[in-house]
């Protein structure tokens, strides 16, 4: 049995973790000035892909690198769509996250519907036994702190390191960046395969811990979400995580009200979630000029060299 | 220049293919005993377990039934809507003389493909609309959800049940009432929390919910129509009981499983097979129940005493033998209502819209 707070603080960070990770991804490729739609295919893609190699290997590290690798491929396809044949990034996306949901199915066919052992949990001795917040704080699976690492660590890269400054000038005006000296498709290929690599992380925490299990569409539409994230968050790493633990609780507390039998119609409580976490996004972000400060001024353009 | 030829080359091989066929396709009729083609299209993928699986049982047991007499193809997991047409249109131009369509929303589809091929019987799964060639087949799932809540009376502690499901459909409230009214029969302060995913597949959202319930004193939980063990792997993992729809599934939670509520399509599916064989099929609305053996009960938990599985196989043997209907009144609404008489039966016509939850659930169905 499970108490209440633990289920809604404990089940909010492992419900937003996946988000986290692809959201992380996206804000890169996105800060390097290329807009990457097909999330949800490549979280899709590293769900099933991370769900089979462990089941094969019984390794869950080996699940994540091939999930990693396999979201990475794909995204590179995007990469070459978007870079070397200059295609609309959003349509590209668009079928490239299609693609991803169809290559989902296909490397998860003989694995429909099985079950997996979930990811270990920490054990920190008496700190996983505190009351309330042992389990929350203490007793997670490894990959919610990497999660939360990885907030950090972006943040700290794009704001603080000649890299990050590198990506955001990539972002900024390509033209600039190039005359400088600077390797723009390089910069943006890097970029997307890493926001593939962390999107297929996202989709394995999915199958290997979240819902340790692999069915057809299991990402339901939470590919989405990400994207939006990263926009109402306006390209800001810490607001970006606090949008998706705020999804994850509202999520939870809307099952949690609709058992306590509220007279809300159930139909409006499953809408919450999306309603809460992006009106509240978009009121903390609601200064126009902190938008026009971190939006990527060439986000979605493509960049041709030789023009 | 290049493109030409490839063109060509193209039209070439699709004319030797069709002068082929043409010399081919006569010859075939030559060999009188040509199988009855069946075409199978499911709305999901018929993994280990779930709906799909169940419907495609049932065509292995055409199969194993008629051999040599019957060829079946499957398409699995299509959305309602266009494709589906597409699919049925398909089985029909590769000469299927039966489909069966295993989804609510392929009805319409179905029965404009009946109205243009009169030769082709369809039978669609949990449909209401019906043609000479087309008929409709479902469950009395409520049957067995009665007896599941019977003997989630007896082994509850917490007094408190909880049940995830899809969308507030009348079968689905026929299944939480019935659940509920059989509760109430060993346990009458019984508590039942729902929650409504909105959501026909959301495995994650399923298992969240399971949590919050439990979370909420729950110790045993009713999942509804969830095709992934999704909901039974969380109550295993926390150790509350649980019991499912379609399929048995006892290797998810084999300590925890109170029972499954298991749907057989064998015996009618066959059973349609054989009147399409021999020649008088007619479309009929099937309702099948315990008496059909269409519905059963397996895997009863071991914690349940002899005694107490004697009682529940008891109460399956009276409604299998219409002795016994799980809504037989006085069953009164949550508003108070008295919704059936003392001593008397809901019609078939009342349950198959059944849009009212009993006195005892606290969740009000979502309007």
């Amino acid at each position: 049995m499970i108490d209440l707070l633990t289920f809604l603080l404990a089940g909010t960070l492992a419900a937003a973790t996946p988000l986290i990770f692809a959201a992380m991804g996206e804000l890169v490729v996105e800060k390097s000035g290329v807009l990457n739609l097909s999330i949800e295919g490549m979280m899709a893609t590293g769900a099933a892909t991370g769900f089979v190699v462990a089941t094969l290997t019984g390794s869950p590290i080996a699940g994540f690198a091939a999930a990693a690798l396999a979201s990475m491929l794909l995204s590179m396809v995007f990469a070459a769509l978007t870079l070397g044949f200059l295609a609309n990034q959003v349509a590209s996306g668009l079928a490239i996250g299609i693609l991803g949901l169809g290559v989902s199915v296909l490397i998860g066919k003989n694995y429909e519907g099985t079950t997996i052992k979930p990811l270990a949990k920490i054990d920190l001795g008496f700190l996983s036994d505190l009351p309330i917040i042992g389990k929350t704080l203490f007793g997670q699976d490894p990959m919610i702190y990497v999660g939360i690492a990885s907030v950090v660590l972006i943040t700290w890269i794009l704001n603080r390191t000649k890299l990050g400054l590198i990506i955001r000038a990539v972002g900024e005006s390509p033209v600039a960046a190039n005359s400088i000296g600077y390797p723009v498709i390089i910069v943006r290929f890097c970029a997307i395969a890493f926001g593939g690599a962390m999107a297929g992380i996202g989709g394995a925490h999915f199958t290997l811990s979240y819902t340790p299990l692999w069915a057809e569409g299991l990402i339901a539409g939470r590919g989405w979400i990400v994207v939006a994230l990263v926009v109402f968050g306006t390209w800001k790493a810490p607001r970006i995580a606090m949008g998706a633990y705020l999804f994850g609780a509202i999520s939870l507390l809307e099952l949690f009200v609709q058992g306590q039998g509220f007279a809300i119609p159930s139909q409006l409580m499953s809408a919450m979630p999306y309603i809460i976490t992006i009106v509240v996004l978009a009121i903390i972000s609601r200064d126009g000029r902190i938008i026009k400060l971190n939006h990527p001024a060439s986000l979605g353009v493509p960049y041709n060299r030789s023009e | 220049m290049k493109l030409l030829s490839r063109t060509f080359k193209l039209f070439t091989g699709a004319a030797l293919t069709t002068i082929a066929a043409l010399v081919l396709l006569p010859l075939s009729n030559v060999f009188a005993a040509d199988p009855l083609k069946i075409g199978f299209i499911y709305p999901s993928p018929a993994g280990d377990v779930g709906w799909a699986h169940e419907l495609d049982r049932g065509r292995m047991a055409i199969e194993e039934a008629f051999g040599d007499r019957v060829e079946s193809m499957v398409v699995e997991n299509i959305p309602e809507g266009p494709d589906a047409a597409r699919i049925m249109n398909q089985f029909a131009a590769q000469g299927a003389k039966m489909i069966m369509i295993g989804s609510f929303g392929y009805m319409n589809d179905g029965l404009k493909l009946a109205k243009r091929y009169p030769d082709i019987k369809i039978i669609h799964a949990s449909g209401y609309k019906l043609a000479d060639n087309m008929g409709n087949f479902q469950t009395r799932n409520y049957e067995s959800s009665y007896v599941a809540g019977i003997a989630a009376g007896h082994v509850t502690k917490t007094n408190t049940v909880g049940m995830v499901a899809a969308y507030a459909i009348p079968e689905v409230v026929g299944m939480i009432n019935a659940f509920t009214l059989g509760a109430q029969t060993v346990n009458p302060d019984i508590n039942i929390k729902v929650v409504w995913l909105n959501s026909w597949f959301d495995p994650s959202k399923a298992q969240e919910s399971a949590r919050s319930l439990i979370a909420q004193q729950s110790d045993v939980i009713f999942s509804i129509y969830q095709d992934t063990p999704s909901v039974v792997t969380v109550a295993e993992e926390e150790g509350v009981y649980v019991v499912n729809t379609s399929s048995d599934m006892k290797k998810y939670a084999p300590n925890k499983l109170l029972v499954s509520l298991q749907i057989n399509w064998a015996e009618h599916f066959i059973e349609q097979t054989q009147a399409v064989l021999d020649g008088n099929f007619k479309g009929t609305a099937f309702w099948g129940g315990m008496a059909d053996s269409a519905i059963s009960m397996e895997s009863w938990s071991d914690d349940l005493s002899a005694e107490q599985v004697a009682g529940l196989e008891a109460t399956v043997a009276e409604i299998a033998a219409g002795n016994f209907h799980p809504f037989t009144g006085p069953v009164v609404n949550q508003e108070g209502d008295l919704m059936i008489k003392d001593g008397e039966v809901l019609s078939d016509g009342d349950l198959l819209s059944i849009n009212w939850l009993v006195k005892g659930i606290d969740t009000k169905l979502p309007k």
